[in-house]
């Protein structure tokens, strides 16, 4: 009877399933990957005229530019290409695109509407399997916004394939330097993330230092020496009015940064001869102190969450990093390696902190999760500090000095895995970045 | 607020002003550098007349250096502020702007704290000496105005400094 | 018709028209997404002093004049909301430290005292105190390389193709003739270094410093693992098993003839089961494509198992590839985390996988996990 049975249920499995063999499906387990840029194609964006063809050209410029900058993507040259792609609506020839080893392949088209406005539409394909990844995707804008337009094509393959959250079209606050060392101008200027469109928003008669963005990207807060002291000021992105905060006489206050909640103010001030930390309501000046001790408690910085900040304080006899509930209180130190840690700064994530790090004469820029472990170095040079993250917590840039009489400020960016070090291009020197959020 | 520390804070912001003007340097005055050139060039009188902010930049001397990372201040720097204080007490028209500085080998927020230290050590000592606390100010420029600029020691420790800026004429 | 049929018809007709037209629009199929953006010119930037000239204002819908095209056509969205899906991550993991030695255990925290000048006694390993360390590095200095990959691979001659496997100049493979590729240039695989070295890392052979742990380099699973780690899966794969009962049953379901046949009607061969080595080669193969490199950190945390039906001449099929499960990871990186996989088994399967030909009833169907686990601390 069991037999029967058996015999019974072996032809019923046959008849269900005949495409499994009777050994079942091979099965392996893979733990060892690549890693490595993948390469990708863009070819021109394709328009109806000359006028738009140029436009083309430069929106797939931008949008390969902005890919490979992230170190994870690798550009197939133009000329390589075996297709060329003269119509959007047209099917892509998938096995071009393969012969060249194109992963993953971006077309576009570049129109005029009737009132002038630029109109781009894209689609973005997995080469390999022969799919489109996600739906294809239409932006419109004026043409002068182009490169914000292209910025936006690239966030959208980025994030479809990478699953990180986009960071193109964002900016990037920080200070024009020129001049010497010993007699360094210095002017407040904001850019598109990767250097271009470079607006200047303060003039050069007094030093300006470590601007920040407020949650929503509207308004800068930095330090200037206007009155001949350090003092913080808000600054409104938009119509580059500004005003001077509360300030006790004979203080001197700095390293403002914004709350979560764009209202809150935290920042340094300085009163016979001691620093602690404070917080303001932007609005009404009124404030509160934070921290008490004799020591230097200054480069505050919230977690996302808005519930506690992260500071650097020498109060045991070097600079290390501190952990504080929002409203002041008890801290937690975080920092115990060798060498001094400054300019902690929370990851839009909230999961790690970005720090500058002194360390038997040279300078690093690391990481380390927010209860100090797992603390990893990414950079090292002469000098260098104030790390800032991108809006999806995956980049971090930083200022760069170099020594000597000659020496300058530039900016650098850099993977969180240490990876994919490279210079933001500036006109002029450049310090004290900071990253605004992603724009709407 | 009287007229005479208007006119005072008036002239310490003309003065800061033109220490932040990157063309203050111009006039090639070479290596001393530093914001008391502003300061001097401004200024009548010469290294001859005791009374002279020239005398006390020169003479007196206008500045104390400071260890790495320290505020404390050495005995040749008390010294240098006893005479400082000697000359703020005899010439008292004058007030004077207390600038704390730090070397490039730290972060830009912290090096404005530590300068701010340094600047108050001064304040303090040149207080308990007796020099009257409304006429004395500080600011701190952290790492933002080295005067000099090699990547070795011999150039950070007189970086590592406080400088007192004599910083109006008298008002009469 | 006085004037309050005039304004009530009037006002009739605007809302039907609204009604109309509006509803109309609204279901209209919308084949793309649309998202107006505004940007600032640098012009415009330089008059600052205008009137508040918000950049970030973004306004909605632009009317989209639908493109007609044939295929290719996206899916019909009504979405108008372009703006890109943000995963926000949870917060990840990271990778464990390489540069440094496990941290201390936080000593208890200092107390916000007024004054605690003394510094804490600590001593805290650090890489500092690796600076006792030789000179010069015993082992090979991982060089910075835009590739990491398993094995690390010197770079390669210049005027030598890149490709996935070394390959020799002239091997035709003599048994296979229908696999002989008309080109067999010599390739070599990309220069690869094992590891990621960040700048910090490069620069620590000034201080003698080593910059990580030898951490003992994975191996390919020992051939003991030839039997299936399956235990969980209630697959007939181990004739040792109950399952012989459902094999001897089959066996004589399907009449003598069927050994010989492969099991099914396909006609495929049926040789003995893949030795260790053959799966490991397939292993490493797809493994040589599977980059992980432009996966989101949450996406590298996510386990996915993939499913593919191979064609007799030893290539994927191509839309017989999904993905069975994932674990670790929100649904969006599961996909980026499949979609790798994806494209690792189609590249790399691209010429066809080295497979015994004789043995495809054993691998006409390959589930495969993909666990990067090991890739994250790269």
């Amino acid at each position: 009877m069991k037999h029967y049975v058996m015999t019974l249920l072996a032809a019923l499995m046959l008849w269900t399933l005949p495409a499994v063999a009777q050994n079942g499906p091979l099965r392996l387990e893979l733990t060892e990957g690549v890693i490595e840029p993948m390469p990708f194609a863009v070819p021109e964006f394709v328009a109806d005229d000359a006028a738009g063809a140029e436009m083309g050209r430069r929106i797939a410029q931008v949008v390969a530019a902005d890919l490979t900058g992230t170190g994870l993507f690798r550009e197939i040259p133009q000329d390589a290409f075996i297709s060329r792609v003269t119509s959007f609506s047209s099917p892509v020839q998938f096995a071009d695109w393969k012969a060249i080893n194109a992963q993953a392949l971006v077309t576009g088209a570049v129109t005029l509407d009737s009132t002038g406005k630029l109109v781009v539409r894209f689609r973005l394909y997995d080469v390999f399997a022969g799919q489109e990844l996600g739906d294809g995707l239409q932006l419109v804008g004026t043409q002068d916004g182009w490169r914000r337009i292209a910025h936006k094509v690239a966030d959208q393959v980025y994030s479809r394939i990478t699953g990180e959250a986009p960071y193109f079209d964002s900016r990037v606050v920080f200070v024009s330097e020129t001049g010497p060392k010993d007699q360094r101008a210095k002017r407040l200027a904001i850019m598109d993330y990767d250097g271009a469109n470079v607006s200047y928003l303060t003039g050069s008669s007094s030093i300006v230092l470590a601007p920040r963005f407020s949650p929503s990207g509207d308004r800068i807060l930095y330090t200037s020496y206007e009155s001949g002291f350090p003092r913080i000021y808000v600054m409104n992105v938009g119509s580059a009015q500004r005003r001077a905060l509360e300030q006790q006489e004979g203080s001197m206050s700095f390293a403002p940064r914004f709350a979560p909640d764009g209202r809150t103010v935290v920042y340094s001030m300085t009163r016979g001869g001691n620093t602690d930390l404070y917080s303001m309501d932007i609005n009404s000046g009124a404030g509160t102190r934070l921290t008490t001790a004799p020591s230097i408690e200054t480069a505050p910085s919230f977690s996302p969450d808005g519930r506690r900040i992260v500071f650097e304080s020498d109060r045991s006899g070097n600079q290390q990093l501190y952990v504080m509930p929002a409203n002041g209180g008890e801290a937690q130190r975080i920092s115990f390696g060798q060498g001094r840690y400054g300019t902690p700064v929370w990851s839009p994530r909230g999961d790690l902190i970005a720090f500058t790090k002194q360390s038997k004469g040279r300078f690093h820029i690391g990481v380390m999760r927010v209860d100090g472990s797992e603390e990893r170095l990414l950079t090292a040079s002469f000098l260098e500090e104030g790390p800032t993250w991108s809006p999806n917590g995956r980049v971090i840039m930083f200022t760069r000095e170099t020594q000597g009489a000659q020496g300058s400020a530039s900016l650098y960016s850099v993977d969180i895995t240490g990876r994919n070090l490279r210079e933001v291009p500036t006109d002029t020197g450049a310090s004290d970045p900071s990253w605004s959020p992603l724009q709407d | 607020m009287n007229y005479l520390s208007k006119t005072i804070l008036l002239c310490a912001g003309m003065a800061l002003a033109a220490c932040s003007n990157p063309d203050r340097f111009a006039d090639g005055s070479g290596g001393a550098g530093g914001m008391n050139n502003g300061v001097g060039a401004g200024m009548a009188g010469s290294a001859q007349d005791p009374a002279s902010p020239v005398y006390f930049q020169q003479t007196v001397g206008d500045r104390v250096l400071f260890a790495v990372d320290q505020s404390t201040l050495s005995a040749e720097a008390q010294a240098t502020l006893d005479g400082q204080a000697q000359w703020l007490m005899t010439n008292s028209d004058y007030s004077a702007v207390i600038e704390g500085h730090a070397d490039e080998q730290g972060t830009r927020e912290y090096n404005l704290a530590l300068g701010a230290r340094r600047a108050n050590s001064v304040h303090e000592y040149l207080v308990s000496r007796g020099v009257a606390d409304n006429r004395l100010k500080v600011v701190s420029y952290g790492k933002e105005r080295p005067i000099e600029l090699c990547a070795d020691e011999a150039c950070y420790s007189k970086n590592r400094r406080a400088v007192t800026v004599i910083s109006a004429v008298p008002s009469s | 018709m006085n004037t309050g049929q005039i304004i009530s018809g009037a006002g009739h007709l605007a809302l039907m028209g609204w009604a109309l037209f509006g509803g109309a629009f609204q279901s209209e199929p919308l084949p793309f997404q649309v998202t107006e953006v505004t940007a600032i010119s640098a012009e415009e930037f330089a008059a600052l002093s205008n009137a508040p000239n918000n950049p970030e204002a973004v306004a909605n819908v632009d009317t989209p004049e639908p493109p007609a095209e044939g295929e290719g056509v996206p899916e019909l969205s009504a979405t108008e909301d372009a703006t890109p899906e943000m995963s926000q991550p949870e917060a990840s993991e990271t990778p464990p430290a390489d540069t440094v030695p496990e941290p201390q255990e936080p000593p208890a925290p200092l107390p916000e005292a007024e004054v605690s000048d003394a510094p804490p006694v600590l001593t805290p390993p650090e890489e500092d105190v690796a600076a006792l360390v030789p000179e010069v590095s015993p082992r090979p200095q991982p060089r910075p390389a835009p590739r990491v990959a398993p094995e690390p691979v010197a770079q390669p001659d210049p005027d030598v193709e890149i490709d996935e496997v070394d390959q020799q100049e002239t091997t035709p493979d003599a048994e296979a003739a229908e696999t002989v590729k008309e080109d067999t240039r010599e390739t070599a695989r990309e220069e690869a270094t094992t590891e990621i070295v960040t700048e910090a890392e490069e620069n620590d052979l000034a201080s003698a410093a080593p910059t990580r742990s030898p951490r003992p380099r994975t191996r390919p699973e020992t051939p003991a693992t030839e039997a299936e780690p399956t235990q969980d899966a209630p697959a007939p794969s181990e004739p040792e098993t109950d399952e012989n009962a459902v094999n001897n049953a089959l066996a004589e379901a399907l009449g003598q003839g069927q050994a010989q046949t492969g099991g099914t009607d396909q006609g495929a061969p049926s040789g003995p089961p893949l030795t260790a080595g053959e799966k490991d080669a397939l292993r490493v193969a797809v493994q040589n494509c599977w980059n992980v490199g432009s996966l989101s950190s949450e996406a590298l945390r996510t386990t996915v198992v993939v499913s593919v039906t191979m064609s007799e001449d030893s290539r994927p099929v191509t839309s017989s590839i999904e993905m069975l499960s994932a674990s670790g990871g929100s649904g969006s990186a599961a996909k980026q985390a499949y979609e790798a996989a994806r494209r690792a088994i189609i590249r790399c399967g691209a010429s066809g996988f080295n497979l015994p030909k004789d043995k495809y009833d054993h691998w006409r169907d390959i589930e495969m996990t993909f666990n990067p686990e090991r890739m994250r601390i790269k």
